[in-house]
C-alpha cells in the first residue's frame, strides 16, 4: 500500500483533472454561469483548494500523454480514460502544459478559466489568448506545453534501445535453454519485462519504434519480444495494472516456445509450406505447453503461459487451430497476443506469409478480420494504440516530402511525427524530425499526409533511421 | 563548517545502516506483533525521522562490499554470506535514495523485503521485482539492467546486422519517384472513437478476465488428450494431469476435482473411444484417487479452508477402495474435527466396498483412530464387520471399549451377547454402563435376560446406587409381563437382613415403574408415598407423577 497521504493526494488529484475535464466539456453546450456548470465549479473549487491545503502549491502538468500533479504521474482507472483523453487533446490543441495553482481559488477564478479556455479553441495562437485573458486571476497560471527537444532525448533514447535488445538477448538465451533442458530463470525474465513496462508507461512510442524495425537475422527471437511489447502497450491502454502488463508480457514473450521444435530448415524456408510442413507448424501451440508445462511448477505465470500458447491460433471465433472436440472461450491474454502475434507477423517477412505488408496494410487487414480472427473491442483498441499510420509507414506528404512515420500521436492519429528522408526537392536528407500537428499562423496544417507506400517494396531499412 | 555537517551525517547515514541491519535480523526472527518487532522498527523509522530533519534525501551508492554515502564509506563487508552491500548488489541495484516524507509503512514493506531469504526462499521473484511491484513513493532506486543480459554485445551485433540491410540511395529515390505516380491513396483505416460502451464492455472482460485460469488449463489437457499421437505423447500428458491435480488438490479446489472426474469417467465410459485414451483417463483417475493427492486434501481440510460438504461428497463418489488405506492414514493425522468429518464421511461411504480392509485400521496404534474407524463400521452396519470389532473389545483404551461396544450392540450377531455379557462385569464402570446400554438397544429377549439374571445376582445388591439405577431404568425397554411383574415384586420386597442395599433397589425398581408408566402400578405406588425411608420415598413420588402425567 502506498503512504495514505500520496493515496489521497492521487485520488484528488485525479477526480480535479476529471471534474475539469467534464467542466470543459459541459461548458461547450451550457454557459459557464448555467446551474449545470456552475455547480460542477463550485465543486472543483473545493477539490482544488484541498490539495492547495495539503501541499501548498499544485504544479497540473501534461507530459506526454499523462498528467502529473507535484511531479507524481496521476494514476487513473479505466472509467476515467475518456475523460483524461479528452483533456490532454485540448490542452495539445491550446499548447498548454499545465496550470499552476499557487493559492486558494475561487470559483469565480475558475469560470473566468473556463470561459476563457473554451473560447481559445479557434484561436491562432491558442495559448496566449488564455494567457493574456487570465491576467486578472491570481490564483493560478498556466504553463505552455513542452516540447520535447531531440538532444534531451537521447538517454532515454538510449535506454529503449538497451531494454528491447536485452529482452532478445534474454529471450534467445531462454529459447536455446529450454531446447538444451536447462533450467530457466524465472527471476531474470520478470525482470527483463518489468523492464518493458517501465519503457512502455514512459516511453510508448520509441519502444513500440522498435519492434518496427524486422531487419535483425534472428526473426524468432524479435518477434518474441516485439509481441511481448505490443501487448503490453495494448495491455496499458486497456488498463492492465503493472503486475498484470508484466504477466502479459511474460506470457507473450513464450507464446510461440513451441515453434522451436519446428526443424530449422522448416521454419525458415524461402518457399511456400507444403501441407506436411503446415501440419508440423500447426503443431507447435501443443507443443508449446508441453514446453511451458515442463518448465517450471505449476504457477498462475505457468498457467497463464500455456494457455496462450495454446490458444493464440485459435481465433477469436475458434476457426483456428489446433482443432478443438469441445468449444472454448479464448482468454482475454490470448485476444491480445493474438492481435500483437498476427500484426507483428504480417509487417515481417518471415512467417507464412513471405512478402511482409506495409503496417497500415496490416492494420487494414486486420479491421477486415476483426469478428472472426480477431477480437472486435480489442482491435478498436489496438488501432487506437498504433495509429491509422504506424510507427514505419512510408508516406508522401503534400509538401512533396518522403518519410517514415516516426511516433504516432496518439490524439490525432492521422498527424504523426514524421521522419523527413527526401525533402521537397527530392534531395536525400536524413534525420529531421516534423511534427504534423504544427499549423502555420492562418491555422493550416504545415504538413499533411496524402499517400502511404510500401516500404518494403525499396528495401528502406527502419533500422538506418531508428536505430 | 560544512565539513563538520558532512562528517555529522556520514556519522548518522552509518547509525541508520546499522539500525536497518538490526530491524532485518529482527524481522527474520519475530512476528508483526511480537513488541521486539515493533519497538525495532519504530527505532529504525525514528532514525530516518531525525536525518531528515536536516536533509531532503539520503542517497546509498551500492558497490560490491561497500556503501557509500556521499563518497564516504558507510557500510563495508567482505563477507560472503549475510552481505548487505552484496545483497543488493547481485541483483544489480547501484543506487537507492530514501526521500523526506518516508512513512512508517513504506519502511516496514522495504524492510520486509530486504529481511527475505532469497536463498532458502522458494521465490519466483529478486529484490528489484520486490520493489518493483511495491511500487514505492519516497524509496527510489537505480538497477543496473547489464545482469540481465546473456549476451553483453548483442545489442551492438544486432544493430550492425541490421544497418547492414540498408536500401541504397537509388531504391529510396526510385520510391520517391514512384510516389507521384502511385495510384494506391491512403489506406482505408480509420481511428474508431472509443464510446462508452466499448469501456462498459473491457471493464466486464476485465472482471471476467479475473476468474481462476485453471479450469482452463483443464479443459486444454483433455483437448491435449485428444490431440495426442504416441505413447510419449500420452506419458507427458499424464505428468501435466498429475500436476494439475496436485495443484487444484492443494488449493482446495475440489469442485474443480471433482468436475474433472466426471469428464474422466465420461471418457473411460464412452465405447466411442480409443482404447489408448480410455486406458489414459483411467490411469489420470486413479491419481486423482491416490495417497499423494487425499494426503494433500486432508492438509487443505485441516488449514480450516471452507469446503462443502456436497463438493466433497461428489469427490468422494469417484474413488474406489483403493483410497480407503490413504484415508485412514490421514485421519490419524488430522488436528480439525471439521476434516476429521469430511474424512469419516467418506469412509463411512468407501467402506462398504471393503469392510476387511477398512478393519485393518482397528490394529492402528493410535487409540482415536481405532475408535473412529469403530464408530465407521457402526455407521456402515455391515454385519461382517462384527467379527473385526469383537477382536476390539479387549482394546487397552475405556474410550475405544466403549465405541466398540456400542457397535457390537447396534450390529448384533453371534458372539456379540457373550462379549457384551462379558463386558458388564468389566472392572470399568464406564464399560459396564455402555454394554449395558447396548444390551438395551439390542431389546432381545436374550438381551433381557442377561441384565435380569445379572440383577437378580446376588452381588447385584452391593453395587453403587447410580449403577443400579442404571440397571433397573434399562429395564422398561422391555414393556411385558416379565419385566414389569419383577418390578412390582421388587419394589414390594422386604427383607431383614441388608435393609438399606434393599431400600436402594425398591427405589431404583420404583423408578423403572414411573419409565414403564403402567397404571396399574398407581395402587402399590402410591401404598408407598408414606413409606418411612426417604430414597424409596421420593422415588415412588416421581414415578406416580410421571404416570399420572403420562396418564393425561
Amino acid at each position: 500500500m502506498h503512504n495514505s497521504d500520496d493515496v489521497a493526494l492521487n485520488t484528488i488529484a485525479r477526480d480535479v483533472v476529471n471534474q475539469i475535464s467534464v467542466i470543459l466539456r459541459t461548458a461547450q453546450i451550457h454557459d459557464p454561469n448555467n446551474v449545470a456548470v456552475s455547480s460542477l465549479i463550485e465543486k472543483l473549487s473545493s477539490m482544488i483548494n484541498s490539495l492547495i491545503a495539503m501541499e501548498r502549491t499544485i504544479t497540473l502538468e501534461l507530459r506526454g500523454d499523462f498528467f502529473y500533479i507535484n511531479d507524481s504521474r496521476i494514476r487513473y482507472t479505466l472509467e476515467y480514460l475518456l475523460n483524461f483523453d479528452y483533456l490532454a487533446r485540448e490542452f495539445k490543441k491550446r499548447v498548454v502544459g499545465g496550470i499552476v495553482f499557487k493559492e486558494r481559488t475561487t470559483a469565480a477564478e475558475l469560470t473566468t478559466f473556463v470561459r476563457v479556455f473554451n473560447a481559445s479553441g479557434g484561436a491562432q495562437r491558442p495559448f496566449e489568448t488564455i494567457e493574456e485573458n487570465l491576467l486578472d486571476v491570481n490564483s493560478f497560471s498556466i504553463e505552455r506545453l513542452r516540447i520535447i527537444v531531440e538532444n534531451d532525448t537521447l538517454e532515454p533514447r538510449k535506454m529503449v534501445k538497451k531494454t528491447y535488445f536485452n529482452a532478445v538477448s534474454f529471450t534467445k538465451g531462454v529459447i536455446n535453454k529450454i531446447k538444451s533442458g536447462e533450467k530457466v530463470n524465472i527471476r531474470k525474465a520478470k525482470r527483463v519485462v518489468e523492464s518493458m513496462v517501465d519503457q512502455v508507461l514512459e516511453q510508448e512510442q520509441w519502444l513500440l519504434g522498435m519492434t518496427a524495425i524486422k531487419d535483425y537475422d534472428e526473426y524468432t527471437y524479435h518477434h518474441s519480444v516485439n509481441v511481448s511489447i505490443l501487448s503490453i502497450a495494448l495491455g496499458q491502454r486497456l488498463g492492465l495494472n503493472r503486475k498484470m502488463l508484466t504477466e502479459l508480457g511474460i506470457v507473450a514473450i513464450f507464446h510461440d516456445i513451441g515453434k522451436m521444435e519446428i526443424p530449422y530448415e522448416v521454419l525458415n524456408k524461402p518457399t511456400n509450406f507444403t501441407d506436411d510442413e503446415w501440419n508440423l507448424v500447426r503443431k507447435h501451440p501443443v507443443w508449446g505447453v508441453k514446453a511451458l508445462l515442463k518448465l517450471k511448477k505449476l504457477d498462475d505465470v505457468t498457467i497463464k503461459s500455456a494457455i496462450v500458447s495454446f490458444e493464440h491460433h485459435l481465433n477469436y471465433d475458434i476457426s483456428g487451430y489446433p482443432i478443438l472436440r469441445k468449444k472454448i472461450e479464448l482468454d482475454f491474454f490470448s485476444r491480445i497476443i493474438s492481435l500483437a502475434d498476427q500484426y507483428d507477423a504480417m509487417t515481417s517477412s518471415r512467417v507464412y506469409s513471405r512478402v511482409p505488408l506495409a503496417p497500415d496494410k496490416a492494420l487494414s487487414i486486420m479491421m477486415e478480420r476483426a469478428n472472426a480472427q480477431l477480437d472486435p473491442l480489442l482491435i478498436k483498441f489496438f488501432i487506437n494504440m498504433v495509429g491509422v499510420f504506424p510507427i514505419g509507414t512510408l508516406v508522401m506528404m503534400n509538401t512533396r516530402e518522403l518519410g517514415l512515420v516516426y511516433e504516432s500521436n496518439q490524439l490525432f492519429g492521422s498527424r504523426p511525427r514524421v521522419m523527413v528522408i527526401i525533402d521537397k526537392e527530392g534531395t536525400r536528407v536524413k534525420g529531421s524530425v516534423v511534427d504534423l500537428i504544427e499549423k502555420n499562423e492562418q491555422g493550416d496544417y504545415l504538413r499533411t499526409i496524402i499517400r502511404t507506400m510500401d516500404p518494403n517494396k525499396y528495401k528502406i531499412s527502419l533500422a538506418e533511421y531508428l536505430l | 563548517m560544512q565539513a563538520v555537517q558532512g562528517s555529522e551525517d556520514v556519522k548518522k547515514v552509518k547509525d541508520v545502516i546499522q539500525t536497518v541491519l538490526k530491524a532485518r535480523k529482527i524481522l527474520r526472527m519475530y512476528p508483526e506483533n511480537n513488541p521486539i518487532y515493533v519497538n525495532t522498527l519504530e527505532e529504525c523509522y525514528n532514525k530516518f525521522r531525525d536525518f531528515f530533519y536536516y536533509q531532503d534525501d539520503l542517497v546509498l551508492t551500492v558497490k560490491q562490499n561497500e556503501i557509500i554515502y556521499h563518497g564516504e564509506q558507510v557500510y563495508y563487508s567482505a563477507e560472503k554470506e549475510d552481505n548487505l552491500a552484496v545483497f543488493f548488489f547481485k541483483d544489480g541495484l547501484r543506487e537507492i535514495s530514501f526521500k523526506k516524507g518516508l512513512q512508517p509503512e513504506e519502511l516496514e514493506a522495504f524492510l520486509k523485503i530486504i529481511s527475505l531469504d532469497f536463498n532458502r526462499d522458494v521465490l519466483d521473484d529478486d529484490i528489484v521485482t520486490l520493489f518493483w511491484e511495491r511500487d514505492f513513493q519516497k524509496i527510489q532506486y537505480v538497477v543496473d539492467d547489464v545482469v540481465l543480459s546473456d549476451d553483453e554485445d548483442y545489442e551492438e551485433r544486432a544493430v550492425a546486422e541490421a544497418k547492414e540491410e540498408s536500401a541504397g540511395d537509388d531504391n529510396i529515390l526510385k520510391a520517391y519517384e514512384d510516389a507521384f505516380k502511385e495510384t494506391e491513396e491512403l489506406t482505408d483505416v480509420l481511428i474508431v472513437p472509443l464510446t462508452d460502451k466499448d469501456l462498459q464492455s473491457l471493464l466486464k472482460e476485465l472482471d471476467d478476465d479475473n476468474a481462476d485460469k485453471t479450469p482452463k488449463l483443464i479443459q486444454i489437457l483433455f483437448e491435449m488428450i485428444f490431440l495426442s499421437e504416441s505413447a510419449e505423447d500420452f506419458e507427458d500428458l499424464l505428468d501435466f494431469f498429475k500436476n494439475a491435480i496436485e495443484y487444484i488438490a492443494g488449493r482446495g479446489e475440489i469442485h474443480l476435482l471433482v468436475q474433472t472426474q466426471s469428464r474422466l469417467q465420461g471418457i473411460v465410459e464412452d465405447a466411442a473411444n480409443a482404447d489408448i485414451v480410455r486406458k489414459f483417463a483411467r490411469k489420470v483417475m486413479m491419481f486423482a484417487g491416490s495417497e499423494q493427492i487425499i494426503i494433500i486434501l486432508g492438509e487443505v481440510l485441516d488449514s480450516g479452508q471452507e469446503s462443502e460438504e456436497k463438493i466433497f461428497e461428489d469427490f468422494i463418489k469417484y474413488l474406489d477402495r483403493s483410497a480407503i488405506v490413504p484415508l485412514m492414514k490421514v485421519l490419524g493425522e488430522l488436528k480439525s474435527i471439521h476434516a476429521r468429518k469430511f474424512v469419516i464421511d467418506a469412509l463411512v461411504f468407501l467402506g462398504t466396498k471393503d469392510i476387511s480392509l477398512l478393519a485393518k485400521g482397528l490394529t492402528d496404534t493410535r487409540w482415536y483412530v481405532v475408535r473412529n474407524i469403530i464408530y465407521i463400521l457402526r455407521k456402515i452396519g455391515d454385519k461382517r464387520a462384527v467379527d473385526y470389532l469383537l477382536k476390539t473389545v479387549r482394546h487397552g483404551d475405556v474410550r475405544v471399549k466403549k465405541e466398540v461396544i456400542r457397535a457390537l450392540g447396534e450390529l448384533g450377531g453371534g458372539g456379540v451377547l457373550q462379549a457384551l455379557r462379558d463386558c458388564l462385569d468389566d472392572t470399568d464402570a464406564q464399560v459396564r454402563s455402555a454394554s449395558l446400554k447396548a444390551l438395551c438397544n439390542m431389546g432381545s429377549e436374550a438381551s433381557k435376560r442377561i441384565i435380569l439374571n445379572k440383577v437378580n445376582d446376588k452381588v447385584f445388591k452391593d453395587k453403587e446406587f447410580e449403577e443400579k439405577k442404571e440397571f433397573f431404568e434399562a429395564l422398561p425397554r422391555w414393556k411385558d409381563e416379565e419385566i414389569y411383574n419383577f418390578l412390582i415384586a421388587t419394589v414390594k420386597q422386604n427383607v431383614f437382613f441388608g435393609r438399606s442395599k434393599n431400600y436402594e433397589n425398591r427405589a431404583c425398581a420404583a423408578g423403572a415403574l414411573g419409565i414403564l408408566g403402567r397404571k396399574d402400578a398407581l395402587p402399590i405406588l402410591q401404598k408407598l408415598r408414606n413409606d418411612g425411608n426417604k430414597l424409596l420415598r421420593e422415588a415412588v413420588l416421581l414415578a406416580v407423577k410421571r404416570i399420572m402425567h403420562d396418564a393425561q
